[in-house]
């Protein structure tokens, strides 16, 4: 108790030093915390705006669609069962039927994706909505349609501009319309966006000689923990694929970054070790009087040790405090705002946002917390083994053996 | 390759014997017409006759198609043995890289057979809407009923002049659901019940593909195309041509040249 | 003075070496940081640039434009004369001319019918020419998880999960089908040699691999590619060098002269960058990298900033003896300022060193992750964590380094002309 006190004393006893160290720590804290949020953010992001955008709370699968071989799409569509069409009807789920088609972008021929959605649909945030805005085209007049930015830039198309696209409806026959681009997304998920044209599903339906057919139904998040087994019981021919399957390319990816993050971390970590050492050190060099004082004072060393390491431990406490003051406010700050990135970009494997958006998890925030805590307290303790090799004669002459 | 060498030559001398009576026959069309059609048949008449002349039971055509691409234009030379509609069988000659390849079709089934690779291989689904040896025919294209009385009905829309020859216009739509192309317009030859030009039409209207039928021939009494230009109307270049160089038809044709085993032969 | 003072530096321990010490590991993690961070930018250049584009790349103009479609009917032809002047001209640089292609691989069973047809993407590579450059560039024998290398033509390699799902084995046969250059189908026959792990999803689920005469031959490209790819030695992506060459060899082909087989199948060059979307992808990342580094920096500033200072501040008492004894402020104050800047310069150097040599070891020879990564560890994409020094690296740690330990000491030194001589004296005291 008596090592406590003192700790405390001495600490506020050097007045701006004790502030100094602390805020540099504070900001070591503040730092780590806000990098790996930034870094969390980034795969967080990644993973959200995809489910936001395509994957929902699951998919059922047409049992015949494989995302991967385009030879199956041309009989992956059936009428959505009685039971998964209830849930669409409370915009619970929506449906998407996907065909191939065929454009011809200054002449050449190119395969793509002829994708209908529901422009009323709120299970997804892919942008649907602008397909129903645009409804006054319907007629002898080209089709609504909707593209992402990457397609758009790939094929040379713009808001406003018309193209053929080719297909064959359910039977075979070849159609052709024009389609006009009412909207270019700006999506950070590629699937969504690479060689993808969207239409409303009913036209698509309607071209196709599909009614009320569909290649895959996305359900709204969570839904399928609100709702009792028996809904989702009774699908046959449809293939359920949950989160975790459709997600499986991200997170493979993201765990190959983790050892990049947990680098950048280690070295974050040895800037706040930096600091504390630092202090630490100097005032063992510093304070050899004090120490011969106390030690003449019938003090034992390993008390005094004690009675540093603590010092240490508790500028790390303070500036835990003093991070937690302006540091929450701060990223909380950054959080909501997020980091503006250059306005045109495109990524391989990452799907970035608009800007990034930093997430910090209450395990980050306290993990990170404990961890340098603990980590300091070491740095604190190693300089202070110094003063087990220490003659109090010595000492009080201000001399290290 | 001897025998299909004289078979060329013996199909030839046809064509070329009755291109002969057709040049002497001319000045006597040009003043027939008006007589001949103070009865106009129905659309679906006039594609009967079409079809009727042009199509025979059997038929052994020697042909070559000129594929214009990107780097400039290739010949590909070909024999191919067709009985009825529904049996084809088909053997590049030309060029040496492609020659021995075969194609054998038996109703909606396609198989093709490389002598490089010794392996005999179904064309699926996906690959039979593939460009066909890179022209602007698919394989489909090549599978379909030839037949056309089968798969439309004809309604004149009007009568024209092409290349010369006047003719009838015809608008063709679909009978029954499973068809490649909804519609097509043609026009027929009013004297020698040739189509000369056709055009195929999507679902909504648009014009994919046309088909302008550029030489006619006269062979064992029977008006057909011996030149044609077909072209992917959507697709950049300059389309595909095909130019029968011998053309025999109701031939007797054994039945081995239409089993997997000549593949291989 | 300076000597005087040095001598100072060196007989204080606490003066000299601990603050040395401090800057120095300060300063060496910045260095490190900024390598570790071009490392990663670096990471995904090179799987890029191994994979799609080369750090250049060699195409006509026609299949430039339109190169994410893979028209190989718009190949490069007459190769090996374009290659051989590549390597004349540009000797830094590995040379491979690539096919990729897209078709359909076939597998026969006992009877030779087809027993399964699935969708692949190919790449044809040289494989057999001596000294050729893609065994190390595609990583390709440390990637085989079955089966053997290809030794002989006609061999295949195809992506493990691929052949798992497929269920063929080493020694197999199979047929790839495709189209020719002119769009003829073109069939031929492959053996499996052996089975691939890229580490890349649509990699592994579709890839195979050919040695270059066999897809020539079986897409009659004879002497053609769809690209020539260029490899810096070092295997690093030399931008301006890049540019450099770039900018060479396209002036010798301009677009519109006749006598270089003109117009759209003249060759052209392009970088990594400008290929592929690739740009944007190193400009997110750079600006990413450029708030790490700049965060950090002003962090290890405040830190040694704060070193500096309090270090100073300790020294009051020492200060007020000094102005006792009859120094003035002004000297106290430079002499402070001069023992800061070399304390600053010789742990910046020390620490810039440290950083360097460390980078310099990551930059040769990585880290290797492979036991850290899921699954087996067999892959084409790099497994070894690098880093990459640039001329920025050499610098960097200098601004933390002596700017924050200079102003920490100016900073501290102004208090002592806030106080008088006698409350100096005192502190000496404490």
């Amino acid at each position: 108790m008596l090592t406590l006190k003192l700790a405390l004393r001495n600490i506020v006893g050097a007045g701006i030093r004790t502030w100094l160290n602390v805020v540099a720590l504070s900001l070591s804290f503040v730092i780590i915390i806000f990098m790996q949020g930034l870094y969390n953010g980034m795969n967080d992001q990644v993973e959200r705006a995809t489910i936001d955008a395509l994957y929902g709370g699951g998919q059922y699968w047409q049992k015949l669609y494989d995302p991967y071989d385009p030879l199956s799409l041309t009989d992956a569509h059936a009428v959505v069962p009685a039971n998964i069409e209830s849930l669409m009807t409370n915009n619970e789920a929506t449906p998407i039927l996907i065909r191939q088609a065929t454009i011809y972008p200054e002449g050449h021929f190119r395969s793509i994706l002829l994708k209908g959605i529901d422009p009323n649909q709120h299970v997804l945030t892919l942008p649907s909505f602008l397909l129903n805005e645009h409804r006054n085209l319907k007629g002898d007049g080209s089709i609504p349609a909707l593209i992402g930015t990457r397609m758009a830039k790939s094929v040379g198309l713009q808001k406003g501009d018309e193209i053929t696209v080719q297909w064959r409806d359910v039977h075979g026959t070849f159609d052709a319309r024009d389609m006009k681009i009412v909207e270019v997304m700006k999506t950070p998920v590629q699937e969504i966006d690479n060689d993808q044209i969207w239409i409303s599903l009913d036209r698509i339906q309607e071209l196709t000689s599909m009614p009320g057919q569909a290649t895959m139904v996305v359900l709204k998040q969570k839904v399928k923990d609100q709702k009792s087994e028996a809904t989702f019981k009774n699908v046959p021919g449809w293939n359920f694929k949950n989160l975790e399957f459709l997600l499986a390319d991200i997170h493979a990816l993201v765990k190959q970054k983790t050892i990049g993050a947990s680098i950048l971390y280690t070295i974050l970590l040895f800037l706040a070790l930096l600091a504390i050492f630092d202090t630490q050190v100097l005032s063992i060099f510093r304070r050899k009087k004090e120490i011969g004082t106390l030690m003449a004072l019938g003090m034992t060393r390993a008390k005094i040790i004690r009675l540093f390491t603590i010092e240490g431990a508790f500028h790390a406490f303070l500036a835990a405090i003093v991070a937690a003051l302006y540091g929450i406010p701060l990223l909380v700050y950054i959080a909501r705002t997020g980091i503006a990135l250059p306005a045109s970009y495109d990524t391989m494997g990452y799907a970035f946002g608009e800007k990034l958006l930093p997430a910090y998890s209450a395990g980050l925030m306290i993990g990170t917390t404990l961890l340098v805590l603990l980590s300091t307290t070491v740095v604190s303790f190693l300089p202070t083994r110094r003063i087990a090799r220490l003659k109090p004669t010595d000492a009080l002459r201000g001399r290290l053996s | 390759m001897m025998q299909t060498r004289t078979q060329k030559s013996e199909v030839r001398s046809q064509i070329k014997v009755s291109s002969q009576i057709f040049r002497a026959l001319v000045p006597l069309w040009l003043i027939l017409p008006p007589l001949l059609h103070s009865q106009t048949p129905t659309g679906d008449e006039i594609l009967k006759k079409v079809d009727e002349n042009m199509f025979s039971e059997s038929k052994i055509t020697v042909l070559h198609m000129i594929i214009h691409g990107e780097r400039g234009s290739r010949t590909l030379e070909a024999k191919s043995w067709q009985r009825g509609t529904s049996e084809s069988f088909t053997e590049y000659l030309a060029p040496p890289r492609d020659a021995g390849t075969k194609m054998l079709k038996l109703q909606d089934r396609l198989w093709t057979y490389s002598p490089s690779t010794d392996r005999t291989i179904l064309i699926s689904g996906h690959m039979l809407r593939q460009s066909m040896m890179g022209s602007d025919l698919s394989y489909e294209d090549m599978m379909e009923d030839p037949h056309l009385p089968h798969l439309y009905t004809a309604k004149i829309s009007g009568e024209g002049n092409l290349n010369g020859r006047p003719c009838w216009v015809l608008d063709l739509s679909a009978k029954k659901e499973d068809i490649s192309y909804y519609s097509r317009k043609v026009w027929v030859d009013k004297m020698r019940y040739v189509l000369l030009k056709e055009n195929l039409y999507a679902k909504s209207g648009k014009l994919l593909k046309t088909m302008d039928i550029r030489e006619v021939a006269e062979v064992q009494h029977r008006w057909v195309a011996k030149s044609i230009l077909y072209k992917d109307v959507l697709k950049e270049g300059e389309g595909t041509e095909f130019v029968v160089d011998a053309l025999a038809l109701d031939v007797v044709i054994p039945d081995y040249i239409f089993s997997k085993a000549a593949l291989k032969k | 003075m300076i000597r005087f003072l040095l001598k100072g530096l060196l007989r204080d321990r606490s003066r000299s070496s601990f603050p040395v010490l401090i800057v120095s590991a300060g300063v060496m993690l910045t260095v490190f940081l900024h390598a570790w961070l071009n490392g990663t930018i670096l990471n995904v250049t090179q799987s890029t640039a191994q994979f799609k584009t080369g750090y250049v790349n060699v195409m006509t103009k026609a299949y430039a434009a339109r190169a994410d479609q893979i028209p190989n009917d718009l190949a490069l032809l007459g190769v090996d004369t374009l290659l051989a002047s590549l390597k004349q001209q540009f000797p830094d640089l590995l040379w491979a001319p690539r096919i990729m292609f897209g078709g359909l691989l076939d597998i026969p069973d006992e009877k030779g019918e087809t027993k399964e047809q699935t969708p692949v993407s190919g790449l044809g590579v040289d494989l057999f020419s001596p000294n050729s450059p893609e065994w190390t560039i595609l990583n390709i024998r440390s990637a085989l998880v079955r089966g053997h290398l290809p030794e002989k033509q006609g061999e295949l390699l195809i992506a493990d999960e691929l052949a798992q799902r497929l269920n063929i084995q080493p020694g197999q046969k199979a047929t790839l089908i495709s189209s020719t250059m002119y769009g003829s189908m073109a069939l031929e026959n492959f053996t499996i040699a052996g089975m691939l792990r890229f580490g890349v999803g649509p990699m592994d689920r579709s890839a195979v691999i050919a040695d270059l005469s066999d897809i020539r031959q079986a897409l009659d490209m004879q002497n053609g590619a769809g690209e020539i790819l260029g490899f810096f030695r070092d295997n690093l992506y030399h931008e301006e060098r890049a540019n450099a060459i770039t900018a060479e060899f396209n002036a010798e082909y301009p677009s519109n002269d006749p006598e270089n087989g003109a117009g759209k199948f003249s060759p052209i060059m392009e970088t990594l960058r400008t290929q592929s979307g690739l740009s944007e992808v190193l400009d997110i990342m750079a600006v990413y990298m450029r708030i790490i580094i700049g965060v950090f920096v002003f962090a290890m500033s405040v830190v040694l900033w704060n070193a500096g200072l309090t270090g100073s501040l300790r020294r009051y008492g020492e200060f007020g003896l000094r102005l006792a004894v009859g120094e003035n402020k002004g000297h106290v104050y430079r002499s402070l300022i001069v023992e800061s800047l070399a304390v600053g310069v010789a742990g910046s150097c020390i620490g810039t060193a440290i950083g360097l040599a460390f980078s310099y070891y990551l930059q040769v020879h990585g880290i290797d992750i492979s036991g850290a990564m899921p699954k087996e560890n067999a892959m084409m994409i790099p497994d070894v964590v690098r880093a990459q020094i640039e001329p920025a690296t050499f610098v960097i740690g200098f601004l933390p380094g002596i700017l924050a330990t200079f102003f920490g000491s100016a900073i501290a030194g102004i208090g002592m002309y806030k106080r008088q001589t006698a409350q100096l004296f005192k502190e000496l005291e404490t």
